[in-house]
């Protein structure tokens, strides 16, 4: 509820992400277009470095 | 005419409600912060959350005294959205009952030797069949499909790890925690102005949602993947995948007079200093991050050995440490400056008294009654649990398994802290059975999974890593027992308007010899490594990437180094990678060591799978047979000489295998009439009992035949 900003996006364009998101396997549009959106920032966004990233996975059992 | 009149004086309630909250939103929203808890980030690298301030509490108080007034209009507002939900039920509750990795051959054995009563009665009364599981056969991705009943390219967990497609270093799947987005840095301070970003990275929709939205309430106990937690109709308690308070997924801590200090595969040794009768050391806690360089969070402790048993001292409270027995959970701050306090909890037990003194101490676990992260919908739940029951884990797999794979504490220990937790998941499932008269109960035990892991080793007769003579050799049967009185547990509270499940997720193997695959790829010419170097670092470091074309992390799959999709990719997407993938499975299926068997087959992701996020899957799902699994070091990226290696640790069980190997359980109280069940079945069929049509998206079928 809180941590949820509203963007807004021609009725148009909506209306297509509707038709197609269904279809393609996502559960809401809202799903469709996070994903979208979560897929190019992935592309132009710096990766955690790779410490951090080692570090949360400690402790994990199956993995030594 | 009364109706319609309360009905509007509801409504109006409701707006000023609504009214009061959004004032309440804005005043947060303008203060920085962005929830109504305030959690701190706990993991490397990123700052504290603000603990409050005096805004907050004002509008928290106009906010109480408001809800207090509305309350009795909202109750009667619920009651008739409930009634109106339940209109269509065929059922008033449904109760699923997780045992994570029951297997079904072992399951089928102790019924047989009637060893199991409970699970006996329920088959007898209702059905018992094997439950396919997902590819590949591990937890996250399992649940996950029990959750949302859509394959894995639909709700994007296909193991525990998934690779950065940038560095290909392996990184945890199913949720992320970052630091905060806006941090002020004054001087060496570091002070977030807003809260750390907590992601779970599972998508689509679980059941517990979709029937939230029809007024139909569910409580979700421990159901791996569920950290962070939905919001929804319900309440819920996170489970696999919540870190502990340094951010990973458990270190635990050893304070010894042995030696000064050493590093575990998922622990650390720390120095025990003497000083006459007292022992001295100091428990390492999160990440300062308010302050720059200035390291991680201590709290010192003595061990006072005077008395007949030694005293433990920390944080303000004295425990008495016996040789083999855990403490009471012990409640830990840790003070970062400016009036900010991380809390956590942790156990100890002492494993030797003398001449020498070691101290073991289970990784620092987030607090429930103070979550330095959400771990619960609604926030208090947690809290709630832990007033009513008792502290408990709060770690996603909270049982030890490093600690008795390094030795560090003895197989007796493991399982005194593994049945512990069992017996806190008792007490919060007991609860929610005796609160829920509608709607749904689900929770999942994971101490079967656990156990199993380490004492598989007893079911291999001539075992590697087994310990002759050990009392505890029974010690699978002995679990199969306890999980059969969970089961008389939940059928007391079964009426004929109740559905019981019994489920597990996936069985198990015996895990004897690990597969590097990294290394066979590296042998056959598909993996390179940098000039002169004839084995890797972890996580691939010294791979060349500019000549590879495939690769393995994780548990389950290998990897085309895909152009345009992996940054270094050398592999065209199309045909190249289509007849690679064929080389690929004509070389990887009946793969033997020696006279032996090691991997049956390997499947294309795209045959298994469909849905938006496919291109995040493994390209090919390794089916290893009985016996095998994939290596230590090729499961963290590492590249060595040896394809096969013998398995010589504690954790001697696996499942990460050909999934056809390892189907779960389904216990019913009713007869089901789907002849192959699987576990995508779940989130259809606990809709259609309660008359809610299941989305088009959804690909499991009711296992009732119900309209």
């Amino acid at each position: 509820m809180f941590n949820q900003q509203s963007v807004k996006i021609k009725k148009q364009l909506w209306d297509r992400i509707k038709r197609v998101s269904g279809a393609a396997g996502y559960s809401a549009p809202e799903e469709f277009v996070e994903h979208i959106i979560e897929r190019e920032l992935a592309k132009l966004e710096g990766a955690q470095s790779d410490e951090e990233i080692i570090k949360k996975m400690k402790g994990l059992g199956y993995l030594e | 005419m009364n109706e319609a009149r309360l009905t509007r004086h509801v409504r109006t309630a409701l707006r000023l409600t609504c009214l009061l909250v959004v004032v309440w939103a804005a005043f947060h929203s303008e203060n920085g912060n962005s929830a109504a808890v305030h959690y701190a980030y706990v993991g490397p690298g990123a700052g504290f959350a603000f603990l409050g301030s005096f805004l907050t509490l004002i509008t928290g108080f106009v906010l109480s005294v408001s809800s207090l007034l509305v309350w009795p209009f909202r109750m009667l507002w619920r009651l008739a959205q409930r009634r109106q939900g339940y209109r269509k039920a065929h059922i008033r509750k449904l109760i699923f009952l997780g045992l994570d990795g029951l297997d079904p051959g072992l399951t089928e054995r102790y019924l047989s030797e009637g060893r199991l009563p409970n699970l006996a009665k329920l088959r007898e009364q209702g059905s018992f069949h094997r439950l396919r599981t997902t590819f590949p056969a591990l937890s996250p991705v399992a649940w996950s499909t029990f959750a949302t009943g859509v394959n894995p390219a639909k709700h994007n967990i296909f193991d525990f790890l998934n690779r950065n497609m940038k560095t290909y270093v392996p990184e945890l799947a199913a949720a992320r925690v970052s630091e905060p987005t806006r941090i002020l840095k004054i001087g060496k301070w570091r002070i977030p102005l807003s809260a750390p970003v907590v992601e779970l990275r599972r998508k689509s929709q679980p059941f517990w949602k979709l029937l939230g939205q029809q007024h139909i309430g569910s409580t979700i106990i421990r159901v791996p993947i569920t950290f962070p937690p939905d919001h929804f109709n319900g309440r819920l308690l996170s489970a696999m995948s919540t870190p502990d308070l340094r951010g990973t997924q458990g270190s635990f801590s050893q304070f010894t007079t042995r030696v000064a200090s050493a590093t575990f595969e998922s622990g650390s040794r720390y120095p025990l200093k003497r000083n006459g009768a007292v022992l001295e050391g100091s428990l390492e806690g999160p990440e300062n991050t308010l302050v720059v360089d200035s390291g991680t969070l201590q709290i010192p402790f003595r061990i006072s050995l005077n008395d007949k048993d030694p005293q433990l001292e920390i944080d303000g409270h004295t425990y008495a440490l016996k040789r083999g027995e855990y403490t009471p959970w012990v409640k830990l701050n840790f003070k970062a400056g400016m009036g900010v306090t991380v809390a956590g909890i942790a156990r100890f037990m002492a494993t030797e008294t003398e001449p020498e003194f070691s101290l073991y101490c289970t990784p620092v676990q987030i607090d429930p009654e103070s979550p330095a992260l959400p771990i619960s919908h609604p926030s208090f739940y947690a809290a709630y649990l832990a007033k009513v029951l008792g502290s408990y884990s709060t770690l996603g797999m909270a049982e030890d398994t490093w600690a008795l794979n390094e030795g560090v504490i003895d197989e007796q220990a493991f399982l005194d802290q593994a049945y512990s937790i069992m017996a806190e998941r008792t007490q919060m499932f007991s609860n929610a059975l005796e609160k829920t008269r509608r709607g749904v109960v689900a929770c999942v035990f994971d101490t079967s999974d656990r156990v199993q892991h380490m004492f598989y080793r007893y079911l291999v007769p001539g075992s590697l890593n087994g310990n002759p003579g050990s009392k505890h050799a029974k010690a699978i049967e002995d679990l199969y027992q306890r999980a059969d009185q969970l089961v008389a547990l939940a059928q007391k509270h079964v009426d004929e308007h109740t559905v019981l499940f019994v489920l597990s997720d996936h069985g198990f193997c015996s895990f004897r010899r690990g597969v590097n695959l990294n290394s066979w790829l590296l042998q056959n010419g598909y993996l390179f490594l940098n000039e002169g170097l004839t084995e890797s670092g972890r996580y691939f470091k010294g791979v060349d990437w500019s000549r590879t074309t495939a690769y393995t992390m994780g548990l389950g799959g290998l990897y085309l180094n895909l152009k345009g999709r992996e940054a270094q990719g050398t592999v065209k997407p199309g045909a190249e990678a289509e007849a690679l993938k064929r080389e690929l499975i004509t070389k990887l299926t009946d793969f033997r060591d020696g006279a032996n068997v090691a991997i049956r087959t390997t499947y294309a992701a795209n045959a298994l799978y469909k849905g938006p996020y496919l291109a995040e899957a493994p390209d090919l799902i390794v089916g290893y047979a009985d016996g095998y699994r994939t290596s230590w070091d090729a499961a963290v990226g590492k590249v060595t000489t040896e394809v096969f290696e013998d398995n010589t640790k504690a954790w001697s069980g696996d499942h990460s295998v050909d999934p056809v190997l390892v189907p779960g359980v389904l216990f019913c109280n009713r007869r089901i009439d789907a002849l192959d069940p699987g576990i995508e079945d779940m989130a259809p069929t606990a809709m259609r009992l309660f008359g809610v049509d299941p989305p088009a998206w959804m690909e499991g079928k009711s296992v009732f035949n119900i309209a």
